[in-house]
């Protein structure tokens, strides 16, 4: 299938800390693919990095086969809602969409915008810095739509609105994106936020890629297993073990397979995403801040 | 990006008329009056008979430099004021510089305008551009006005290519204005918030400021030097009306060594003695003629748009690899 982002060997430093470290991976046209990791996992510099405000220190980035740093051709093509929402916040919802018109010439569409807000019941003339949380989103949302774009990118577009806002939100980008095709990338660290609507996944975590691939996929390809204590010889049917946990006569395993488990010794459940994601999360390095704490570790 | 740049500065805009408003409206009586008073004291009478020589001619009436210093007395604190003024150009730096990139990126707003179809290098160009263009017209209105206004003392008193005066009038503000809002725009492309990005603002536009004046203003082109006797008509006593710019005085010895430094001394040709020199001792002085005044506020202004210019370049660029 085509790809709408390539990146390989993608990096990203701060100093010396790498933000992002060896992200190799693509993202199929007409998805909509969840970005989920903890809080400083490296979503926003991904996200910053695909839309060009940052400029890669290792690897590469691709976007339609282009590179999208200080891109003209490729901007006006992709939607792009950062993070807390940026906007003038004495410019009201109407001039913000007239800018929008002006910056981006070619396929903007001020009508999808104002007819979005319109519906929404957000006023026109009011300052944006009077909006509510919600309503902010809901225009910078409108924005990026207006663009009509091929690629959308969401960061962290729901972190600061109610469960209400949140599922209003949602709603909307889905109704909006269902039909035209849009690929879409939404970062969070709450998975729960994005189950519903996302149908690939790429999971981060400090810095680095743990799981990518198409949701339906991920769940077929992972079990969890119960049976007696394992003592590490292979099983049938299983690639990887992701995670283990042993009691004295018992294991439990989150494994990925590829074929069925035959062997009877062994009681197969399936996994939920929450479940496989939160596997993939916790076997991060703990890097040892006891010497930055002066305490013993 | 204009109609942008316009929606976000005017307000700014706004208030920075109504500023120069309220300075004009104190700076405009001062200068009516200073010409009303002028007038009175018959002033532009007396500014004929200095003449063009070099000196003030010894029959230069009493009645006229009486009426010269009452004038100056009354009004040497419009001078002191006006030292004030010297920081308009900095203030437009440092509200209208300053915070043009900083605070697009302290307030995260750079992640929206940035990921529109318009590219960084032509976003800082028209916002730079048009902020340029509105701080030129504000500081040419500034220089002429405090132009006008000063003309009278000018005349008179203190020189107008003297220090301080000469640094207000004229087109040097242009020059001054312009440097002050590339070093803020360059700052806010270095610190990406607006307080550090004026500090730095303030001590960059001061440091250049003083460094250009004392060190390279009396150089911009070969100074001349003026002698006389110290035993005789004493100090050289440079004609008012020619404006000149005094660079360096000293009392030197018949040997022409310096004596006294930043100083001049005379007295009547029968003493032997005079502050400690004798015959063939002379005052010195090295000046810059009043008729250069126009060549040098060009030389300065000059110098000062091309840092601004070189500066704005830096600037761009800069934003073009913000990452």
């Amino acid at each position: 299938m085509e790809s709408v982002l390539d990146t390989s060997g993608l990096g990203k430093r701060y100093k010396k800390n790498w933000a992002l470290r060896d992200c190799t991976l693509s993202l199929p046209s007409g998805r909509v693919a969840a970005l989920v990791g903890p809080n400083g996992a490296g979503k926003t510099t991904l996200l910053h990095l695909v839309i060009g405000l940052l400029r890669p220190d290792a690897g590469g980035v691709r976007v339609f086969g282009e590179s999208p740093h200080d891109n003209t051709k490729l901007l006006p093509r992709i939607g792009f809602v950062a993070q807390d929402t940026p906007l003038y916040r004495d410019f009201t919802p109407s001039e913000l969409v007239t800018m929008g018109s002006k910056l981006n010439r070619g396929n903007w569409d001020s009508d999808v915008a104002r007819n979005r807000l319109a519906q929404l019941g957000i006023p026109p003339d009011r300052a944006v810095r009077k909006l509510s949380g919600g309503q902010r989103a809901q225009v910078a949302l409108a924005l990026a739509l207006a663009k009509r774009p091929d690629l959308l990118l969401l960061d962290e577009p729901v972190a600061s609105l109610d469960p209400l806002a949140r599922r209003e939100f949602l709603q909307a980008l889905m109704g909006s994106v269902a039909d035209t095709g849009t690929t879409v990338l939404l970062s969070s660290h709450l998975l729960g936020d994005l189950e519903r609507v996302c149908d690939y996944m790429i999971v981060l975590n400090s810095g680095r890629v743990r799981l990518t691939g198409d949701v339906d996929d991920l769940r077929a390809n992972y079990r969890q297993l119960v049976g007696p204590r394992h003592d590490g010889a292979p099983i049938p049917g299983v690639t990887e073990i992701v995670r283990q946990s042993h009691t004295d006569r018992q294991s439990t395993l989150l494994v990925k397979t590829d074929g069925p488990i035959t062997d009877p010794a062994w009681t197969t459940h399936d996994v939920t995403l929450e479940d496989l994601i939160l596997a993939h999360l916790v076997e991060t390095e703990i890097r040892g801040t006891h010497t930055a704490w002066g305490v013993p570790a | 990006m204009i109609w942008l740049t316009w929606r976000q500065h005017r307000q700014q805009a706004l208030f920075t008329l109504i500023g120069l408003a309220v300075l004009a409206a104190l700076i405009v009586p001062i200068g009516l009056a200073m010409r009303h008073s002028s007038t009175a004291l018959g002033i532009p009478h007396c500014v004929k008979l200095m003449g063009d020589g070099a000196y003030l001619s010894s029959d230069f009436p009493d009645k006229c430099n009486n009426a010269i210093s009452q004038f100056t007395n009354q009004y040497n604190i419009v001078n002191m004021v006006g030292v004030l003024l010297l920081f308009v150009p900095m203030l437009i730096g440092l509200f209208w510089g300053a915070p043009l990139v900083s605070r697009e990126i302290d307030e995260g707003t750079h992640r929206l305008v940035w990921t529109q179809g318009v590219s960084r290098g032509r976003w800082a160009l028209v916002k730079f551009g048009l902020v340029g263009a509105f701080t030129l017209v504000l500081s040419i209105a500034y220089g002429l006005g405090v132009s006008w206004t000063m003309t009278p003392l000018s005349q008179v008193g203190i020189s107008r290519f003297a220090y301080l005066s000469f640094d207000m009038q004229g087109i040097v503000p242009i020059g001054y204005t312009l440097f002050a809002v590339a070093v803020g725009v360059l700052a806010g492309t270095i610190w990406h918030k607006a307080l550090p990005a004026m500090g730095a603002t303030i001590a960059v536009f001061i440091a250049t400021r003083v460094t250009s004046a004392l060190y390279a203003r009396p150089h911009y082109m070969s100074p001349k030097v003026l002698t006389r006797p110290v035993l005789g008509p004493g100090a050289a006593e440079l004609n008012p009306a020619h404006g000149d710019f005094r660079v360096h005085e000293a009392v030197r010895d018949a040997a022409g060594k310096i004596v006294q430094d930043n100083a001049q001394v005379g007295c009547p040709p029968t003493v032997t003695k005079c502050g400690g020199v004798g015959k063939g001792a002379y005052n010195w002085m090295q000046y810059q003629p009043g008729g250069r005044f126009w060549a040098f506020q060009s030389i300065e202004t000059g110098i000062f748009i091309a840092i601004a210019l070189l500066l704005i370049a830096l600037a761009i660029r800069r934003v073009r690899r913000i990452s």
